[in-house]
């Protein structure tokens, strides 16, 4: 980083940013319009970020892809030796690697999703890159675009909202349910843009769908941030379950923005699976709870190298009987830091919260800490907390030891049990990944 | 097939184990009584291995092999195996699973038959197929946390097997399963050492041959047969020790 950047500097290499997305997805000029509001607060937002600086994020702008990587893969040979042998380890398919690799990027996801697609059309499911739906269903997109965010909350908002590209749309009609997960793998590997993709779920009454969102391998990606920003609304009843499953590279810096409206007697079960060792990951979900609707956010953590991770989480409960729990399992590796700050706020009669912290300290220089949050507006909330943070116990690595499980592997099957609670919702093709992850990191072999 | 030679274990420092010595044959049943605080646990513990016991003097052997070095799943690959007095909970972990990858990887017993295997032994030890799914020990009773140590004892078949106080907390009718089991194992020729209070848990099982000693302060201090138990049921420690002081 020689050069000093400014900011008009960033603000004229954004402009040529949305001039080329406009015309690229021909993009109706509302959106466009949306994308240079968001270029003029920019310039005013705060940061607000412990780890990116100013000028970090400046020169990110100006480079957004790092250097060192293979230029073109073309096929899984061009990986990197270590990525590939570590897939291999993993066991993960071919077909699988590929998406890994980059190599079927969004547009051959929609390819792949094409069937399937059509079938689910016809009853009223709409999955949409979001730059197609902004094109095909303009109405709805316009009333669900930005509405839980505002791009001059700070410079990382805004930019997202200036140069978001790609992303879904997902829709589903009233009374439509989903019997099976979705899954969707986006990651876009061109060089000159952000990776900054806008997600959109709207789930009429009654609905109800599991959407899955990445992979647990690790995936091979050209920028050091990743800036993804997802909308949820769920109308009365609807129940909506988002995983989403991580795996960085350790040089990247992640901050995921979700927030969802959760409507009267509707459920959103978010979790998200955190696995490998990013640089740092900063986010702070907000949901919005309508009468008797229920929001969990479920955090799986395996923190590695020096990860920083920092993970919020602010719950409204804004209607009578609205319920949140935040619960969070962290096994914190090497030299990782992971925090928790969630937050939930009674605003109405009736409401239940509850917050649960857990950690599992791997190494001396392993580092965790929590601040539970709970905020009673009213009198009849019941609102708790609980953590707690160890190391492995003695006894169990013993018990373990003494059926004839060598040190390593009852370490891994004490790991293993400790997250299990949390990955409930998780379907078995990806949690046999999972485990299979978690013992290579404890035997060092990531 | 085990001899416990001069032994002396510290922990955290402090001397538990001031010299003890014990030789036990293929086959045969050792009872081990003595009051609380007397290093009972402490020499089956030493014995598994447990890295807090250090050994600050003298040695274990068994068959033929220094093991005071090795580490838990050293020894229990070479057949010993503890049941604990009270096992700790494993969050997460289910039995069966736990159950298979033991098997798996100690007596190289295919995934798929051990399943099979694990399900018909736990009937014998009252064990539903449902409660092969509960994380190991994890809100168990005491008497099912016995019942569990004992079913590994029967899939593992040790050719050495401690049992510290498998009749503590228990209610009776586990017991009378627990020391039906021990007998069986006994039968099909597996060494055991058992550590007890009591004499009650003695009473499924033949007692010709035990052998039975008392230890306290560290020290075995008397060695006999079945009528120690007797005499201790019927008059207390003090009838071994002499004196007024005993526990």
């Amino acid at each position: 980083m020689s050069e000093t950047l400014t900011l008009s500097d960033a603000k004229s290499i954004i402009e040529n940013q949305i001039e080329d997305l406009a015309r690229r997805n021909r993009e109706p000029e509302w959106m466009t319009r949306i994308r240079y509001r968001a270029l003029e607060e920019f310039i005013h937002a705060p940061l607000n970020d412990p780890i990116i600086d100013e000028q970090t994020l400046l020169h990110f702008i100006a480079k957004p892809e790092i250097e060192g990587l293979p230029e073109k893969i073309e096929s899984l040979d061009d990986l990197p030796p270590e990525m590939k042998s570590l897939l291999d380890r993993l066991g993960i398919s071919e077909v699988e690697q590929k998406y890994i690799a980059g190599l079927a990027v969004q547009t051959d996801t929609g390819v792949i999703y094409n069937q399937f697609l059509q079938e689910w059309a016809k009853k009223g499911l709409i999955i949409l890159p979001t730059e197609e739906a902004v094109r095909r269903y303009p109405d709805v997109v316009k009333e669900h675009f930005l509405k839980l965010f505002n791009a001059g909350e700070s410079k990382l908002t805004a930019y997202h909202t200036a140069v978001w590209n790609g992303g879904i749309f997902l829709y589903l009609k009233e009374n439509l349910k989903v019997p099976f997960p979705l899954h969707l793998f986006f990651l876009i590997q061109e060089s000159s843009l952000a990776q900054a993709p806008h997600i959109i779920i709207v789930a009429e009454r009654n609905s109800e769908v599991h959407l899955i969102e990445g992979c647990t391998a690790p995936i091979l990606v050209r920028h050091s941030l990743h800036l993804d920003m997802t909308e949820a609304y769920l109308h009365e009843n609807a129940k909506v379950r988002l995983t989403v499953l991580q795996n960085w590279p350790e040089y990247v810096h992640t901050r995921p923005m979700t927030r969802a409206r959760i409507g009267r007697n509707a459920q959103f079960l978010n979790t998200t699976v955190s696995l490998g060792a990013g640089k740092s990951n900063i986010a702070n979900p907000k949901y919005w709870v309508s009468g008797n609707g229920y929001v969990e956010l479920n955090g799986i953590i395996l923190g590695q190298k020096d990860w920083y991770i920092d993970l919020g989480g602010e719950m409204h409960l804004q209607g009578e009987g609205a319920s949140g729990i935040n619960a969070s399992k962290a096994v914190i590796m090497d030299e990782s830091t992971v925090i928790t700050r969630g937050v939930i706020r009674a605003e109405a009669p009736k409401t239940k919260g509850h917050i649960s912290c857990d950690a599992l300290l791997m190494s001396d220089k392993a580092r965790m800490e929590t601040y539970p949050g709970l905020v009673s507006l009213v009198n009849d909330a019941e609102l708790s907390h609980e953590a707690a943070i160890g190391k492995i116990r003695e006894e169990e690595l013993f018990y373990l030891m003494s059926r004839g499980l060598s040190e390593e592997k009852a370490t891994q099957l004490i790991v293993k049990g400790f997250l299990e609670p949390m990955l409930k919702d998780i379907p078995v093709e990806f949690l046999v990944e999972i485990r299979k992850i978690i013992e290579l990191a404890v035997s060092g072999g990531m | 097939m085990l001899k416990v030679d001069d032994l002396h274990v510290a922990v955290e420092g402090k001397e538990i184990l001031k010299g003890v010595s014990l030789e036990v044959g293929r086959g045969e049943f050792h009872v081990i009584m003595g009051p609380n605080g007397s290093g009972k646990s402490t020499l089956a513990l030493t014995i598994a291995g447990h890295p807090k016991y250090r050994v600050t003097q003298g040695k274990i052997i068994f068959e033929g092999e220094d093991i005071t070095e090795y580490s838990p799943d050293e020894r229990a690959k070479r057949g010993i195996l503890l049941a604990f007095q009270t096992p700790p909970e494993v969050e997460g972990v289910r039995i069966i699973d736990f159950l298979a990858q033991v098997l798996a990887e100690i007596k190289g017993i295919d995934i798929g038959e051990a399943y099979d295997l694990i399900k018909k032994k736990a009937e014998d030890l009252w064990f539903k197929e449902e409660d092969l799914k509960r994380f190991v020990n994890v809100g168990f009773s005491g008497g099912e946390r016995k019942r569990l140590e004992l079913l590994q004892a029967l899939l593992l078949e040790p050719k050495l097997l401690l049992l510290d106080e498998p009749d503590s907390g228990v209610d009776v009718d586990s017991l009378s399963v627990i020391s039906r089991k021990i007998e069986e194992l006994h039968k099909k020729g597996v060494s055991i050492i058992l550590i007890t209070h009591y004499g009650r848990i003695l009473k499924h099982i033949d007692r010709e041959n035990l052998k039975v000693h008392v230890i306290r302060n560290g020290r075995i201090v008397k060695s006999g047969g079945a009528e120690l138990v007797d005499l201790i049921e019927r008059e207390g420690f003090k009838a071994v020790f002499g004196g007024g002081n005993g526990e």
